[in-house]
């Protein structure tokens, strides 16, 4: 339904620059394709992933200085530290917590003042020296939201074979093919090793025959995956429509669909599930003053960010007054209120040495080449 | 001299845009990747990476690649393959079209022509997304049939696979297709056509004694005007393929941006033009096209 409307809102010239970038930018095309704004100074670059990049995010950026910043729009965190390294010059990438290391080992980071952020004093404590947060003594990214990933499901649709035992083995069952949609991330082969029975732990840097066990679950979500999704809102209305009947999925699916009316559930599968929390670095390839950078980064900090993100998205936010300001129901929704209880409460992503990342890479994408 | 001087402007074009960036890419393509850093050692690992033979061949839709490293291998041949039939495909729809140009239209044919290349007026990628809302779950084609209760449940095998990604490249392609074939019928002497029908031919004899043995030269032109660029095509699998419609062009942009290794990405890349390119010269010299050019001359 959704995507007859966009045809018809293109048709009708009704489409923002924004919408038209979100929906081209999780193919890669991103603000290449599109005309630039002409300024004089050099305008702040972002590498942001769909859907961040809205001005409820940064509200204080763009009061401050009269517009949003230039987007760059990423499917993956490999991607974008693919198009880093080829020389995009960007000056602010949102990682996440297992994924900021590999900009910090390629050497594209620059660490982060946080006598400069005015927001800082009131981020959780236990954010401010997380690992990822915090990395060989030297802050490199600024805790921004928090989440889960799960599996988002249509209560209506799936039977209730799935619903009275929960698991992450529906991505792999033949029974479901075409019905489900996984994303496309090595991820896929580290759950898959988790349903053939290793831990989280063991699983993420699953190398050698135990690789070729996993290679072989990703083998078979692909062949089971309706499609594998990079863009969530391609994913979330194949879910509206019924396409398919489970994905894998942050909180955001829920409380967009929920909005829409659409029955969806989060899954809490008996493998476990996952939580994160993601943050801006800052690059050191970037042209912008790095104080339009502080700002930026400064205005995702900010209280109102954490209402817009605890309200909009159903996302936690790392800061603690967020959480005063943010409306009673959307606090209910969300649950829990502080991110190290929240880490506890799930399997919390972590980071592999970089070769294993490398070996998982090459694993999936013949995985998903291979597809008869 | 002086036609050097004339061709300069583009020889220095082609030499910026194309020669230096394959240069470029032979170079790289004899480095190697280790983690973050390019070792600049010259060495042929990543040719012998994309050959490497293995004692398990791996078997892929029947055919068994004896490779340790098949994967490339094998979308080379699947591409290959998929733009085959595109360009067979593009060829059976542009020919008749182009026929029609030049036969039947008398009256306003440069706005023939123009109405023709309407579909370049958009771009390339917004004509690939329409197929998806063609081909989608939801889509044109589905919401249609289930309105005309033909089907109940929306089809599923129209989108994400090979047949979707051959669909949306012929429609894509087919405008390149017109363009020589009209060119070369309409070259051909009409009287030809006449005396042939005055010697007794059939319309359908005289159209594959004359008419198609004349027009070949451009037809052949289309077909590799199709073929050389769709096999490397790399956004059209991405939106309308699905894994199940990855081809060599998907492979190659893995490799350079995510699974980190540029240099075999670009031994992979050099591959696929050498056997674009060894196909292309197999293919002209099967059908003699140096006799056929010099006939139609």
């Amino acid at each position: 339904m959704n995507r007859i409307k966009f045809i018809d809102r293109l048709a009708s010239g009704r489409i923002s620059r924004r919408q038209m970038l979100q929906n081209a930018a999780a193919f890669g095309v991103g603000l290449a394709a599109l005309p630039r704004q002409s300024s004089a100074a050099e305008v702040l670059t972002c590498l942001e992933w769909s859907g961040y990049d809205v001005a409820d995010y940064f509200g204080s950026f763009v009061s401050k200085h009269g517009g949003p910043p230039n987007f760059s729009i990423f499917a993956g965190e490999e991607d974008a530290l693919a198009k880093v390294r080829a020389g995009f010059a960007a000056d602010v990438m949102h990682p996440c917590n297992y994924s900021v290391n590999r900009f910090v080992t390629a050497n594209l980071t620059t660490p982060i003042d946080t006598a400069k952020l005015s927001n800082w004093k009131d981020i959780f404590p236990s954010l401010q020296t997380a690992e990822g947060v915090v990395l060989n003594g030297q802050v490199v990214m600024a805790p921004a939201d928090w989440g889960n990933s799960s599996i988002a499901y249509r209560p209506d649709l799936i039977g209730d074979g799935f619903k009275d035992g929960e698991t992450w083995s529906i991505f792999y069952d033949e029974k479901y093919t075409g019905k489900v949609a996984m994303l496309d991330d090595t991820v896929a082969m580290v759950i898959g090793a988790m349903v053939g029975g290793k831990s989280y732990d063991e699983a993420h840097v699953v190398m050698g025959a135990d690789l070729d066990a996993a290679k072989a679950f990703a083998a078979k979500t692909v062949n089971v995956s309706r499609m594998l999704w990079t863009d969530p809102t391609e994913m979330q209305q194949a879910l509206a429509s019924g396409e398919i009947v489970a994905a894998y999925a942050w909180n955001d699916t829920i409380k967009n669909l929920t909005a829409q009316g659409i029955p969806v559930a989060f899954a809490k599968p008996k493998e476990g599930y996952f939580t994160w929390f993601c943050g801006l670095t800052l690059l050191n390839s970037g042209k912008a003053d790095p104080a339009l950078a502080y700002d930026f980064i400064d205005a995702w900090l900010s209280p109102e960010t954490g209402k817009a993100l605890i309200e909009g998205s159903g996302y936690g936010h790392s800061n603690m007054k967020s959480f005063e300001v943010a409306s009673a129901d959307s606090l209910v929704a969300i649950g829990i209120k502080d991110p190290a209880e929240h880490m506890k409460s799930a399997i919390l992503f972590k980071t592999p040495p970089n070769e294993v990342t490398n070996a998982h890479n090459k694993a999936w994408e013949e995985a998903k080449a291979l597809k008869q | 001299m002086a036609g050097y001087a004339l061709l300069s402007p583009s020889i220095l074009v082609i030499a910026a845009m194309l020669v230096m960036p394959m240069v470029a890419l032979v170079v790289l393509s004899f480095w190697t990747q280790t983690g973050f850093e390019i070792d600049r050692t010259p060495t042929l690992a990543n040719y012998w990476e994309l050959i490497e033979p293995s004692d398990t061949p791996m078997v892929w839709m029947g055919v068994p690649f004896p490779l340790a490293n098949p994967v490339h291998a094998i979308l080379l041949v699947k591409s290959i393959l998929m733009s085959l039939a595109v360009t067979v495909a593009v060829i059976l729809v542009a020919y008749p079209m182009a026929y029609f140009l030049a036969f039947r239209v008398s009256r306003h044919k440069a706005l023939w022509l123009v109405l023709i290349t309407i579909p370049f007026w958009t771009s390339y990628l917004l004509r690939v997304f329409s197929w998806k809302i063609m081909l989608g779950f939801n889509g044109v084609i589905n919401s249609g049939l289930k309105s005309l209760g033909i089907i109940a449940e929306p089809l599923g095998f129209l989108l994400y696979n090979p047949a979707a990604v051959i669909i949306t490249l012929t429609h894509a392609w087919v405008t390149f297709a017109v363009l020589p074939i009209y060119v070369s019928l309409e070259k051909i002497d009409r009287s030809l056509l006449e005396a042939a029908t005055d010697l007794g031919d059939s319309r359908w004899r005289r159209f594959l004694r004359v008419t198609l043995p004349l027009s070949l030269p451009g037809t052949i032109s289309a077909a590799l005007l199709v073929f050389i660029p769709t096999v490397g095509d790399y956004v059209t699998p991405t939106l309308v393929g699905g894994p199940g419609g990855t081809m060599i062009g998907n492979n190659i942009q893995s490799l350079f941006l995510k699974q980190d290794d540029s240099p075999l990405g670009a031994a992979v890349a050099i591959v696929m033009m050498v056997t674009v390119a060894l196909l292309c010269g197999l293919f002209m010299w099967a059908v003699g096209f140096r006799k056929i050019r010099k006939r139609s001359a």
